[in-house]
């Protein structure tokens, strides 16, 4: 089947990451195509991905990762995460298009005008409790909750992965050290959104939907949590295998798949291949390199965008929160840059002091 | 414009501070706060230390951390699985010498299994591999698998000691108690 | 003489004394007691008495929070009912999930609990990116915002702890992989960046016998103490924290403007 083959090569990490970092880019910058935006390029795309979805589950490896019980939420969350995604972005497109009018936008012509909770809100609320709650008892009644055997320390299945919500954190594992993947990120993430409203300048689009208005806040929150986040788990839950090995939806999921792995540390690269003199014994001569350059990385480019890209922001913004602000983009951004370094060079550390677990 | 009532002076009990006739200086009622203060903030932080203590069980229903692993002449050359289950070490003879090693793969604490064919351990979780040695060799794991203290007991028997670990990293593993000659 | 319109039994029963003492205000088919219906309820009393009809439209809230807030209370009530039949023991654990499908009545207790969980998790991302996507966040809100990000990531560790609960093979290892991040803690975890240089002497002070994954489990590894551990986390624990955060919140919505719609 050559189409099961080509969707087995483009979900490849690389390529499937590359390209949905232009997909997304793209989709937002180009806002000025509106039909790229429009109700009816949501129903092909939504009529697209369903009819994958169910050409999918007539291939067997596809059906038996994606009808795992615990697997279902996610088929689920992928359309309704793609769905809000596009909503947002629609009445926002349209607000945008009223304020260009110099009209106000949507949410205006009704926010003066006070409703009695009784009947109108309570009744919603009342509405949204009782399709939710059929749609759980029918959901549980159709799908058996999983249960695999009993608990066996001595036993490791094979994957073995974490919940689902916490796939994306175990895909960063991949490529960063626990104590960056499973401390320092996620701690990061949520420091990052806990400091979102003090560190972010922008005054305006206060209670409306709009993209104008806040295109690099748009941006950078739908970056973090559409592509780092959300496809993350995607990748996590459907393209991991056996030994954490990449397999393609339509790909059987083989224990014995042998995949090179041939990584190499920045030191090894630079004493070893470049200078010729082989790996000194000190660790902080050894990695000095590594050290300089994730050093150069924090210290010099926030200094380096002030004065370029970010300057706007950095005189509206002040130095504390300016500082912040790039810190944890830097962050953010360190993810990708370091799954390209993984790529395309194999590079494994960048900083490796295993005597002192000190890996980056 | 009314003046202002007169307002008496608060009295309060005499304090160290207090000045002369009873009524307490701003700088007595201050180390009457002072004081409270910090033996309140003293009390909570007690009280949090303590609570934070109660989580560390000091009695543990775990298996003991030493045991005794039969005398050296049960071993065959390899990897031996005896105490993989119970005790969490892998007892490997080579031709020189007896070792223990710890069944916790460094990177995210998975089992890993000796592949006798392919003549490595495997882990499941990520894919890393090790050598019969337990240096690392590939996958994710950052540094090789830790020997534990094995010396000789009074009766001849192998004592595994898992309270103490060597680290090849850090050159360990040439220590007299990392192994037994044999 | 015109006989009086005869008067139906509910009628009645609106002016029974029994009823007027539970309800205090006429039925809401005028404004006055529309109001009152909302005040005088200690349920509906976290609603103001009037909302901007913008912030009603299903297509700006999407109606996330709520469904969040809705869930949170089937997962209260389904586990209330699950605790009478489950015992946190590495001996019974594993059998009892089984018998709540084949023993118990309405064996699909476990699924709602399950897969409202699934949904609330969900749900509480979607809340997140809508109130992201509106601005809401932005003053006066922005404590609100933060009070909202320690409930997602309560929910979030709700999901983790209740994973453990079922005993098997996928929870056991999801946990085991999970919980190992905490032994990667920089200088809290024995094998954490850091951990080595906190010694007294010669003696670390950091082990595996007493770092941070030691306290989330109450052991080396994940044994009968953790499974407790984690269903006491799971079951009273972390919601009742949510509970107070979740009542912060809801208040701080009102104090700080209700619903959010443009100034």
């Amino acid at each position: 089947m050559l189409f099961k083959s080509v969707v087995d090569w483009l979900c490849n990490p690389p390529i499937l990451f590359t390209l949905i970092f232009i997909l997304f880019f793209a989709a937002f910058l180009l806002r000025k195509l509106r039909w790229l935006w429009s109700p009816r390029a949501a129903l092909i795309a939504f009529a697209l991905g369903a009819a994958f979805v169910a050409y999918g589950l007539t291939d067997p490896n596809f059906r038996l990762i994606v009808t795992k019980p615990d697997n279902v939420p996610i088929v689920a969350m992928l359309f309704l995460v793609g769905f809000f995604s596009w909503l947002s972005m629609y009445l926002a497109l349209k607000n945008d298009e009223r304020m260009g009018k110099s009209l106000p936008p949507e949410e205006k012509l009704e926010s003066e005008i006070k409703i009695l909770v009784w009947p109108d809100l309570v009744y919603t609320e009342f509405l949204c409790m009782i399709l939710w709650g059929v749609l759980l008892i029918v959901w549980s009644i159709y799908l058996k909750a999983p249960i695999e055997e009993p608990a066996n320390p001595a036993k490791t299945p094979n994957p073995s992965k974490a919940p689902w919500y916490f796939l994306g954190l175990q895909e960063m594992l991949v490529y960063y050290d626990p104590w960056i993947a499973g401390v320092l990120l996620p701690g990061l993430i949520i420091i990052g959104l806990m400091a979102l409203p003090y560190i972010d300048p922008n005054k305006k689009g206060n209670g409306y939907y709009t993209f104008a208005e806040r295109k690099w806040e748009i941006l950078t929150f739908q970056f973090g949590f559409l592509v780092l986040w959300v496809m993350m788990i995607i990748t996590g839950t459907f393209f991991r295998g056996p030994n954490q090995n990449f397999f393609g939806p339509f790909e059987k999921w083989d224990v014995h798949k042998l995949v090179p792995l041939s990584n190499i540390n920045l030191s090894e690269v630079i004493w070893v291949q470049v200078f010729n003199t082989g790996l000194p014994q000190n660790w902080f001569l050894r990695e000095i390199f590594g050290i300089l350059l994730v050093l150069a990385y924090f210290v010099l480019t926030p200094l380096l965008l002030a004065k370029t890209w970010f300057k706007p922001f950095f005189e509206k913004m002040g130095m504390a929160r300016y500082q912040i602000l790039v810190f944890l983009l830097l962050c953010m951004v360190s993810l990708p840059i370091k799954m390209y370094l993984r790529w395309l060079f194999n590079m494994h550390y960048v900083v490796a002091i295993p005597e002192y677990f000190f890996n980056i | 414009m009314p003046d202002a009532p007169k307002t008496e002076p608060v009295v309060l009990p005499a304090s160290p501070g207090a000045a002369a006739g009873g009524e307490v200086s701003r700088r007595g009622f201050l180390s009457w706060i002072a004081i409270a203060w910090v033996s309140f903030t003293g009390a909570m932080t007690l009280i949090s230390v303590s609570t934070l203590r109660f989580f560390f069980p000091n009695v543990l229903f775990e298996p003991p951390q030493t045991f005794k692993a039969g005398f050296p002449s049960e071993y065959a050359p390899g990897v031996d699985n005896r105490f993989k289950e119970s005790r969490g070490v892998f007892m490997v003879r080579d031709d020189k010498e007896i070792y223990a090693l710890s069944t916790v793969c460094t990177h995210l604490g998975c089992t890993p299994n000796w592949l006798d064919a392919e003549g490595k351990f495997k882990c499941p979780c990520h894919g890393s591999g090790f050598y019969i040695t337990g240096i690392n060799f590939e996958g994710p794991a950052p540094r090789p698998l830790e020997r534990f203290r094995i010396v000789l007991a009074e009766d001849g028997q192998i004592l595994v000691d898992k309270t103490k670990v060597y680290r090849q990293e850090k050159g360990q593993w040439q220590d007299p108690e990392a192994f037994i000659p044999v | 003489m015109a006989t009086p319109p005869k008067k139906s039994w509910f009628d009645n029963l609106r002016e029974s004394q029994v009823w007027n003492s539970i309800f205090r205000h006429g039925p809401p088919d005028n404004t006055r007691n529309r109001s009152l219906a909302v005040l005088t309820n200690v349920f509906l009393h976290l609603h103001p008495v009037k909302v901007r009809k913008s912030g009603l439209r299903l297509k700006y809230t999407w109606c996330a929070g709520g469904t969040t807030f809705f869930l949170f209370l089937v997962e209260t009530i389904t586990g209330l009912l699950l605790m009478f039949y489950y015992r946190p023991t590495a001996e019974y654990a594993f059998v009892d999930i089984l018998d709540l499908r084949s023993q118990v009545p309405l064996g699909v207790m476990r699924e709602i609990h399950r897969w409202g969980a699934h949904a609330m998790v969900i749900a509480v991302w979607l809340h997140m990116l809508r109130v992201f996507m509106t601005g809401s966040y932005k003053p006066p809100r922005e404590f609100n915002w933060n009070v909202g990000v320690l409930l997602l990531v309560l929910t979030l560790l709700l999901s983790f702890t209740g994973y453990l609960l079922p005993w098997d093979q996928l929870a056991m290892w999801a946990v085991t992989v999970g919980s190992n991040m905490a032994r990667a803690t920089p200088f809290l975890g024995n094998e954490g960046p850091g951990a080595a240089l906190l010694k007294v002497g010669d003696i670390g002070l950091v082990h595996a016998g007493d770092d941070a994954r030691f306290a989330l489990l109450a052991g080396r590894f994940v044994g009968s103490a953790a499974l407790l551990r984690f269903y006491v986390l799971h079951c009273v624990g972390i919601p009742l924290v949510a509970a107070v955060l979740m009542a912060v919140h809801f208040w701080r919505v009102r104090k700080d403007g209700g619903i959010s719609g443009p100034l």
